[in-house]
């Protein structure tokens, strides 16, 4: 049944996905609900709309396209790589606009080629903006997970901190944080005695300890973390807490964090800054200059797209690219690479995946203004 | 002249200890007919009205405006309400009731002693076990407050627990929980501890007040909250 309140530029915009190839999917409006609580946190709870069948299992009103679309993709085995195209309604609790708008995006499932497959969806999500709003200037801002992940490993902290900023790079509120109690000095821990002394044991003996506890206080036949596990954790800890960032990392990570310009210059900007600060960078380099220049093959000007390295957004599945289009403070396009969301998603391999979602309100706003 | 209408907690400790307040602060409750009525009034002011009430149908209630004042928890007037400073005041704290909202982890957990160790253990959850931290609570919105909004820990799902939240993590239906205690004593018989930084809130009774536009300048909502803070 065609909807009487799509955008009326819907039809345009089914041609421009058609034109580049992309196969339309459809998801049913009502989805599980586990899926995208999982993936997102809890926090999405509040902004999403619930509901529960009969049977108590948790429903949702789609609140976007690429959770279920991946699932879908998941659920028709197909094979890879596959480039889907969707556009429908999504639902949720907005502050601003309305809770049900329509939104439109490529999924990019199974290309190897990655700094290929970011260039063209950096470039797809331009174009159809240009071609959908002319001759109006639009703000591409770029950011790059997996840069960030090189630097921090490169600073050689030890594991548990570089999970910590790792985790909440893209929250710059909680990286900053992070950041200052890495440079003031820790307080104690302050370690009981008795697990002091265990501390001093080895592995064993402590893996042993926590074992008979567990049997002692009956919790071991539920227990989700093994003994092995919080062992290995509380050595961890130990090396967290004695851990000071020496003040020239800091200063090097804060440098980082603020550095934007031009993706024309970029490249070179983040070898010269990993040169400075003698830091090895390697991949992530590679694959970020790789992606600059398959974006320029295509025909985007790099000078007119902004890297900003504290760009990223806080959720683990994120692994790479980060991109967002947008003028006049409005967000019109915003995208990704999630590598790592098809396996948790149940996939059983690796499925490299890139996309973009345009939020149809707010274009129909720009191109009436 | 309009009613004032007081919700009070319309069984047990609370119930008595709200009511010695009142009666300490010159307005002694009587209840309407016989004595397990659910309406009261107050000696000498004809313009007041008691609703008997339970605890968390006052938080709910005053936070429609439906009723002018309530006693109640802090617990569930944060919980209940989104936004609950826009619609409501807390007008006096009563001295009884307390409790507090704490973040309680399993006592074996000798690596965990803080949100930020919460917080790494969150993070790696997913990939040692095949899903996320579960949190045993009825208090989703505390909760979401605290490890979103506090420290940013996104990754974790609540599972609601009613009752007997305590005994979640040893019966396999959570990993930690976020409950209420006074004392510690269920959560140490149940091998729990509290983080050192996981006291979401320190709650106790409260007197609360609805914010209405009407109270402006109504001296008699001025003198109610007046006499119970002498009471106090």
């Amino acid at each position: 049944m065609p909807l009487i309140n799509m955008p009326e530029f819907s039809t345009h915009l089914l041609d421009e996905f058609a034109a580049r190839g992309t196969a339309r999917i459809d998801t049913p409006v009502i989805q599980p609900a586990a899926p995208f609580l999982d993936m997102a946190g809890e926090d999405l709870r509040r902004r999403i709309f619930l509901t529960e069948s009969e049977t108590g299992e948790s429903l949702c009103l789609r609140p976007e396209f690429t959770i279920p679309v991946c699932l879908r993709h998941i659920e028709n085995a197909t094979g890879t790589p596959r480039r889907y195209c969707y556009l429908g309604e999504v639902f949720r609790q907005r502050r601003e606009g309305d809770n049900e708008f329509y939104q439109a995006g490529i999924e990019d499932l199974g290309e190897t080629a990655t700094a290929n497959a970011d260039a063209r969806a950096v470039n797809d999500a331009m174009q159809i903006l240009h071609n959908l709003i002319p001759g109006r200037r639009l703000n591409v801002t770029l950011g790059d997970q997996a840069v960030f992940e090189a630097v921090v490993r490169a600073l050689g902290l030890p594991g548990g901190w570089q999970k910590r900023l790792i985790q909440s790079f893209g929250n710059n509120a909680h990286l900053r944080h992070l950041l200052m109690t890495l440079a003031s000095p820790q307080a104690e821990t302050g370690l009981s005695p008795e697990l002091a002394a265990l501390l001093s044991q080895d592995e064993a003996a402590l893996i042993a300890h926590i074992d008979r506890t567990m049997e002692e206080t009956g919790y071991s036949t539920n227990a989700s973390r093994s003994p092995r596990e919080i062992a290995a954790r509380l050595k961890e800890k130990q090396s967290l807490a004695e851990t000071r960032l020496d003040g020239s990392a800091l200063l090097l990570l804060s440098e980082f964090l603020s550095l934007e310009m031009s993706l024309s210059e970029a490249p070179a900007a983040l070898a010269g800054f990993a040169d400075a600060a003698g830091l090895a960078m390697g991949a992530a380099l590679v694959t970020f200059q790789a992606r600059a220049e398959a974006m320029a093959d295509l025909g985007v000007d790099l000078t007119k797209v902004t890297y900003r390295a504290a760009f990223g957004r806080p959720l683990d599945y994120y692994t790479g690219l980060v991109f967002e289009v947008s003028r006049d403070n409005a967000v019109l396009a915003g995208g990704g690479r999630f590598d790592r969301l098809m396996t948790l998603l149940g996939a059983n391999e690796d499925i490299p995946a890139v996309g973009f979602s345009l939020w149809l309100d707010r274009i129909e706003q720009a191109r009436a203004r | 002249m309009s009613m004032i209408t007081i919700a009070l907690p319309s069984k047990g400790r609370m119930k008595e200890d709200a009511s010695a307040i009142f009666e300490r602060a010159g307005m002694p409750i009587v209840a309407v007919g016989n004595e397990r009525s659910y309406r009261g009034k107050v000696d000498g002011h004809d313009d007041i009205e008691i609703a008997f009430l339970s605890a968390s149908e006052i938080a709910r209630e005053i936070g429609a405006g439906t009723v002018d004042f309530g006693v109640t928890g802090e617990d569930l007037i944060r919980e209940g309400l989104a936004d609950a400073d826009r619609k409501v005041e807390i007008s006096a704290r009563l001295g009884f009731g307390h409790a507090d909202v704490v973040v309680a982890v399993p006592e074996i957990w000798l690596d965990v002693d803080t949100m930020a160790d919460l917080g790494d253990v969150a993070a790696d959850f997913r990939s040692r076990h095949g899903r996320r931290l579960q949190i045993a609570t009825k208090y989703w919105r505390l909760t979401q407050q605290h490890f979103s909004g506090s420290h940013g820990i996104q990754l974790y799902r609540i599972v609601e627990s009613l009752g007997a939240t305590e005994g979640a993590p040893a019966a396999g239906q959570a990993d930690i929980i976020v409950d209420i205690t006074s004392t510690g004593s269920t959560l140490k018989a149940n091998h729990l501890k509290i983080l050192s930084d996981g006291v979401i809130l320190k709650s106790e009774a409260c007197l609360v007040r609805a914010r209405k536009a009407e109270h402006e300048g109504d001296a008699r909502i001025a003198a109610i909250v007046e006499a119970v803070r002498k009471a106090v």
